[in-house]
């Protein structure tokens, strides 16, 4: 199964609510989390200001980090291979990744969000 | 004193910093023992001078008190518990990841919440040892945790997520991931905080409207999560014997009478205690023993010699020169931050520059007497309630919109922190402080150090750029951010206000220090409402105004770079006529 692993930068905590305003893309990404769940697909997530050591024990973070720096997250790898850095993967990217379709809901899946998700 | 009769065996004293909460505290607690009960004194004040109050070293382990039998007292410090926490976190990747990113991990773990949840993590454990109670009568703390530290603990929600995986942070809680103890402990502490047969909440206030407006709201909020067991004392009431020959200490029991007659109603049914003005401050046994008595205290008359200290009129002569500009005024609550903001505000404008003053003042009284009574003057207001509230409902409406119930409940928890008021003034902020190129714009609220650099992720990318076109000698490019724009002390003047006390002081410094973090260093300090300056006649006054001078020079020699003294004014520096003397330039004393 293919493992899909997004590091965030530094978040006071992850909803972002304690941020200059609520990220819009922390929502939508929370929310298409949950979608791929529900296709089976899982996503590891890693909050830099809380598991720090996540990303240095993971050698290809580590490297990122040293190179681009905090500013450079989010930095997302799909088995263990850098698959996007600078910003949060769309819904399509994530299906890809994970090898489902796209397609399989046809009545939009409302946007949800639970504690826990990394949304709030 | 009600407040001491058949009490639990907790007792919590809280209040605001400077009103007298640690006296209180060891006066109670000599008090207790001496009547043969067997007494611990918990303090969690950072700068704990429980010990120099005793002639002692306490520490963070009990200590018997040996001037006084039956009493230990402990010392814990809540900055050194969150420094504790922040090092088991970023200590591991110290030296694996970039000191860069290794800094901004310890900025996200250096807010107010992380030393509130790590102090109560620290006194969780007296809080549930039963064994505590079997050597000890009665506990008694300095300090109190917040209601909103309370109430998070309380939800059930905060909890799931990090036990269930033991990552994914749901809230401000996400830290307590990294603390040592259960989470029925937890439950425990917050229930034995309820209970009143466990514990009573001791208010401190001083006679003053602001403080007791501020005591009301933290007996509303810690009284809806239960703790309704609540005593108030007003501390530091002036004897009515002191008025009679000074007309200094008649204006000031006027204006403590007045204050007191105007007490919010949630207060007026509260047992309450009143506990006089002592001439000196209390440190040392014979002083706390005198601390609850009612014969009159005495004193004997002194005159200081007063030091030359600058007035606030040399800065606003300074700030003028530079004809427009950001001016903040930041403080603690009650150090009168609103009345300085609008004296220079006035001083400038009676100068013929343009000046928008804007206040966060909760009465508003002083924005309504200022409105359109000056010309080039323009009084705006930044409500924190009213912006936090806009904010809280934008939040809730977009990200809280399909929230089961417990993550709704987190979530509006959440934004119930002390960082939410920060962000939320922050943006109100942000709107008016880019007119400060064109006119003066003079502010009594400010976001804190921390806050501007969490806020300031975006700055470091525009910091990046700048210094590279600083490398390629390019000229012209011009641009600012918000946090270069306060950095620039051309462009903004931080004043950091406070009284000639030892807590408030204290309290100063670390705002000072909090800002150099954030690469903002203070233009000046400014001592407000002192009683030296006012030149007091009655005898209990001049022993407080001799005490005040230890603390002038402290901020002078030690933190300031440049300051000022505000003399107490006899009256309440409200209106044109009254705010303009504090501003008026002071016969400097001639040397002997």
């Amino acid at each position: 199964m293919t493992t899909i692993q997004i590091y965030d930068p530094a978040l006071c905590c992850s909803s972002g609510v304690c941020g200059v305003d609520v990220d819009q893309q922390l929502v939508t990404l929370a929310a298409d989390l949950k979608w791929l769940e529900q296709q089976g697909g899982k996503v590891e997530r890693f909050n830099l200001a809380q598991q720090p050591m996540a990303f240095a024990e993971n050698a290809v973070v580590k490297g990122f980090l040293e190179r681009s720096g905090q500013e450079g997250l989010p930095l997302i790898l799909v088995n263990g291979e850098v698959a996007l850095a600078g910003r949060y993967p769309r819904r399509a990217e994530l299906a890809r990744w994970a090898g489902v379709s796209q397609f399989t809901v046809t009545a939009a899946p409302a946007p949800s969000c639970a504690p826990g998700s990394g949304c709030c | 004193m009600r407040f001491l009769d058949q009490t639990p065996p907790f007792l919590f004293f809280t209040g605001k910093g400077g009103v007298g909460k640690t006296s209180l505290a060891c006066a109670s607690a000599v008090r207790f023992a001496d009547a043969g009960k067997r007494v611990l004194l918990v303090s969690t004040d950072p700068a704990s001078n429980v010990g120099q109050v005793f002639g002692m070293a306490i520490g963070n382990r009990i200590k018997a008190v040996e001037s006084v039998p039956r009493l230990h007292a402990l010392e814990i410090d809540p900055q050194a518990a969150a420094q504790r926490y922040r090092d088991r976190i970023v200590g591991p990747v110290r030296g694996l990841l970039p000191d860069a990113v290794v800094n901004g991990i310890e900025e996200q773990l250096s807010g107010a919440c992380i030393t509130e949840i790590a102090a109560f993590d620290e006194f969780t454990a007296l809080l549930t040892d039963g064994a505590l109670l079997q050597d000890y009568d009665v506990v008694i703390f300095d300090t109190a945790p917040t209601g909103h530290t309370i109430r998070l603990l309380q939800l059930p929600g905060a909890w799931s997520s990090f036990l269930e995986e033991g990552k994914g942070d749901a809230s401000c809680l996400g830290p307590l991931a990294g603390l040592e103890k259960q989470r029925a402990q937890y439950k425990a502490a917050v229930d034995a905080l309820a209970d009143a047969s466990h514990t009573r909440l001791v208010l401190v206030a001083r006679a003053q409207v602001s403080a007791l407006r501020e005591v009301a709201r933290t007996h509303e909020e810690l009284a809806a999560i239960g703790l309704t067991q609540q005593h108030l004392v007003i501390n530091a009431v002036l004897p009515e014997g002191e008025a009679a020959t000074d007309p200094l200490a008649a204006a000031i029991r006027a204006r403590e009478r007045a204050a007191l007659a105007a007490v919010p109603d949630v207060l007026a049914n509260l047992p309450t205690d009143y506990v006089a003005l002592k001439p000196v401050n209390l440190v040392g046994l014979q002083a706390l023993r005198m601390m609850f008595s009612d014969a009159p205290a005495t004193a004997d008359s002194v005159s200081t010699a007063l030091p030359e200290a600058p007035d606030l009129a040399s800065l606003v002569d300074e700030m003028a020169r530079d004809e427009h500009g950001l001016i903040m005024v930041m403080g603690k609550g009650g150090v009168g931050k609103t009345t300085l903001a609008a004296a220079i505000a006035v001083e400038l404008a009676r100068r013929n520059f343009p000046v928008h003053l804007t206040t966060s003042d909760p009465a508003a009284h002083l924005t309504d007497t200022l409105e359109g009574s000056l010309e080039h003057l323009t009084v705006s207001r930044i409500d924190p309630h009213t912006e936090t509230e806009r904010y809280r409902q934008h939040v809730l409406s977009t990200k809280g919109k399909d929230l089961d119930e417990q993550g709704r409940a987190l979530l509006e928890e959440d934004l119930r922190s002390p960082c939410t008021e920060e962000i939320a003034v922050f943006q109100a902020f942000s709107r008016i402080i880019r007119e400060a190129g064109r006119k003066f714009v003079v502010m009594d609220t400010a976001p804190t150090g921390h806050t501007l650099l969490l806020l300031d992720a975006t700055g470091a990318y525009h910091r990046e750029i700048a210094r590279q076109f600083g490398k390629s000698g390019e000229r012209g490019m011009h641009f600012t951010t918000p946090m270069m724009q306060l950095q620039d002390e051309k462009q903004t003047k931080v004043l950091i206000a406070t009284l000639a006390e030892t807590t408030p002081v204290l309290e100063a410094a670390g705002l000072q220090d909090d800002l150099r973090r954030a690469g903002i260093e203070p233009w000046a300090w400014i001592i407000n409402n002192s009683l030296a300056f006012a030149r007091p006649a009655s005898p209990l006054l001049q022993q407080r105004a001799a005490n005040e001078l230890v603390q002038i020079d402290t901020v002078a020699t030690r933190h300031a770079r440049r300051w000022a003294v505000v003399p107490l004014q006899p009256q309440e520096p409200v209106g044109i006529e009254r705010l303009s003397r504090l501003t008026a330039h002071r016969p400097q004393p001639t040397p002997a």
